[in-house]
């Protein structure tokens, strides 16, 4: 314990360099923007941002790409709160009470309520990373291919199950993400593969362009179908006076915040999109638990306090499966991975030796980079409330015009503008027919490493299947995927039994 | 909803169906030493059981779910806007080598906000120029990306 808090002071000492703050501000800044706009979340921002950070050394960089991942969080929630639209999926439930209370003219201190929460949240969080990561990054020291192949499959079972979506199409786009995973030089014999003669598709799909077309292009696209009278909005601004909750109000809502945040954690170190299940969750457990269980939907501060803690917690402890494991458990961390890959960094048991500088680095700059937000987010709220005065059909064209520019900037390639430009089609079907991205963005990063370690299992057990089964770890892993699975079949079975006696 | 299913599971089962075929091609190998063709033989073949599935559930008489209204709805998508606004920006990446980047931009914003509904030529004009401008300064000059130029040299 008392090493994790010497590593931690030393990582102190690495964010706050003058550099590393300069890079940390630029991404809660940028983190925020991409929050704000309806229609650029996290996945895509971080991915725009990559090429930005060529010039910069690794530390520097994730600590500016992670700045962005959380400050979209607090972003998001702002348009909650101001315009009834999240800005990401995370802050739908922030909607709620949030809207309410702007309503009623409290928008100023909703706001501040969600800044106040996600620093107390950054606050157990940084504590909870410091403690937890390397504990579990020396246990997964002892697995092996099998057990990573059964971790991965777990991962994506459980991603698949919780996205909110239809499971049967979460798995199916999680198969499209390791099929196309597979475009390019085979991991282990190095033979091309769906290539047809092309040097680029013998390099594979860049993982960037799937991201900025899916989540990027393909939002855009959506949006752009829009009647015209939605593409033009009426925000609600606060006014800086209201911008203070009172001490009763901050008394009402710590507890909120503080169950938010445990919330938020347990849910960053499962897989699936972890702020957005911690948020309902949390909202779930303030209304059950309240006094006043009428307020809620009517613009309670518990809210809008427990849900936003639960999202910046949350978003802090998915690192942990990143750093410790080298798994993304959620798309955002699996851009993460992209880019660390792209650094020269393998995330994995063996980051926090090899790279500790990075490693407590972007944790010390998480709670630096929240810091950066209440401050610098609570006087200049209507700054950033007022890009939304943008018309959208103005930023729909610039959005579209950033991720051309910041594809092809990634490897300076037309071809990986061509795939991007396929990709947000896709993405537009996918909305369409309702299926999910996420899977499909984890499995085609992921889709390497699991092929590699599935073949690498086989061998070692000359083409026997019972090595997935025969190691405890391993088992562990699969009986838990087993069980992710027979629980919605269970309950489907159960509705379907329910309905038909009732009829 | 049905049809929309319908018509993903079989774009989803076509795309199983090609990669099983072409991993055909490929060496499968054995399970001790798998081929490169092996896993995505397995991923393809998955695929299109698990997009069959989806199908028949289509048909399947579905049980009522009630979903709450959080925030604002989403209306309808115009396909023909959709299409239009695609088709822009296919159009204009085409001309990258030959124009270069900062005229495209000019002509893809040109484009995509008259699509969008910017009718007035003088407002479409002014945006697409600055933002052109803007991103030629940002991008080329404070970033250093370089961006392809085309016979004008920018």
């Amino acid at each position: 314990m008392l090493e994790s808090l010497q590593h931690l002071a030393t990582g102190f000492g690495v964010a706050m360099t003058l550099q590393n703050l300069f890079y940390c501000l630029v991404g809660t800044i940028v983190g925020t923007l991409v929050g704000v706009l309806p229609g650029l979340g996290p996945i895509a921002g971080i991915a725009l941002l990559i090429p930005v950070t060529f010039g910069l050394n690794a530390t520097s960089a994730i600590i500016m790409l992670a700045g962005i991942y959380y400050g979209a969080m607090y972003g998001g929630s702002t348009t909650s709160i101001l315009l009834n639209v999240p800005g990401e999926t995370a802050s739908v439930i922030t909607c709620i009470d949030g809207y309410r209370m702007a309503q009623k003219g409290q928008a100023g201190k909703a706001l501040a309520l969600c800044a106040i929460g996600s620093f107390v949240a950054a606050t157990f969080g940084i504590f909870g990373l410091a403690f937890l990561a390397p504990p579990l990054a020396e246990a997964a020291l002892a697995f092996g291919p099998p057990e990573y192949f059964s971790l991965m499959v777990a991962a994506f079972v459980v991603l698949s199950n919780v996205t909110g979506g239809s499971f049967l199409k979460s798995l199916i786009m999680a198969l499209v993400g390791l099929i196309i995973g597979t475009i390019g030089l085979d991991p282990v014999t190095g033979e091309g593969r769906f290539a047809f003669d092309s040097p680029s598709l013998l390099g594979g799909i860049e993982f960037v362009a799937v991201a900025i077309g899916v989540f990027g292009l393909g939002e855009v696209l959506t949006n752009a179908g829009q009647p015209a009278h939605l593409l033009e909005q009426k925000v609600i601004f606060p006014r800086l006076s209201e911008l203070y909750p009172s001490l009763q109000d901050l008394k009402r809502s710590i507890l909120a915040m503080l169950r938010g945040t445990g919330i938020g954690f347990g849910f960053g170190l499962i897989p699936g999109p972890a702020p957005v299940l911690a948020t309902y969750a949390s909202y779930m457990v303030e209304r059950n638990i309240s006094s006043h269980p009428e307020e809620f939907g009517k613009g309670a501060m518990e809210g809008v306090a427990g849900p936003e803690s639960a999202n910046n917690s949350a978003c802090q402890a998915a690192f942990i499966p990143l750093f410790s494991l080298g798994i993304p458990f959620a798309p955002p961390t699996a851009v993460l991975l992209g880019a660390l890959l792209i650094h020269g960094v393998t995330p994995g048991p063996l980051m926090i030796t090899d790279h500790p500088e990075l490693f407590w680095g972007v944790i010390a700059s998480m709670y630096i980079g929240n810091f950066f937000l209440l401050l610098l987010n609570l006087p200049f709220v209507a700054a950033f409330a007022s890009i939304l005065l943008i018309p959208k059909k103005v930023l729909l064209p610039l959005v579209t015009l950033f991720c051309l520019i910041g594809m092809y900037s990634v490897n300076n390639s037309m071809f990986d503008v061509w795939m991007m430009i396929l990709f947000g089609a896709l993405g537009f079907f996918l909305r369409k027919w309702a299926y999910e991205g996420a899977p499909l963005l984890l499995a085609l990063v992921l889709g390497p490493k699991m092929e590699v370690a599935f073949r690498q299992s086989l061998m070692i057990s000359h083409g026997s299947f019972d090595v997935f089964i025969n190691r405890p770890i391993s088992l562990a892993f699969l009986a838990a995927t087993l069980l992710f699975l027979l629980i919605p079949l269970a309950l489907s079975v159960r509705k379907r039994l329910r309905s038909a006696l009732a009829s | 909803m049905k049809q929309d299913d319908i018509q993903g599971a079989v774009v989803f089962f076509l795309f199983g169906a090609i990669t099983a075929i072409l991993s055909l091609q490929m060496p499968i190998g054995s399970l001790r030493a798998a081929g490169s063709g092996l896993f995505p033989l397995g991923l393809g073949v998955l695929l299109m059981v698990l997009s069959s599935a989806v199908i028949v559930k289509a048909f399947w008489p579905a049980v009522e779910e009630k979903k709450e209204d959080i925030c604002a709805q989403e209306e309808p998508v115009s396909a023909l806007q959709v299409v239009a606004y695609l088709a822009i920006i296919v159009a204009t990446t085409m001309l990258w080598g030959t124009l270069g980047y900062t005229i495209v931009s000019f002509l893809i914003m040109l484009g995509l906000l008259r699509i969008l509904g910017v009718k007035q030529w003088s407002l479409n004009l002014t945006v697409s120029l600055l933002t052109a401008a803007g991103s030629y300064a940002l991008f080329v000059y404070a970033l250093r990306i370089p961006l392809p130029k085309g016979f004008l040299g920018i």
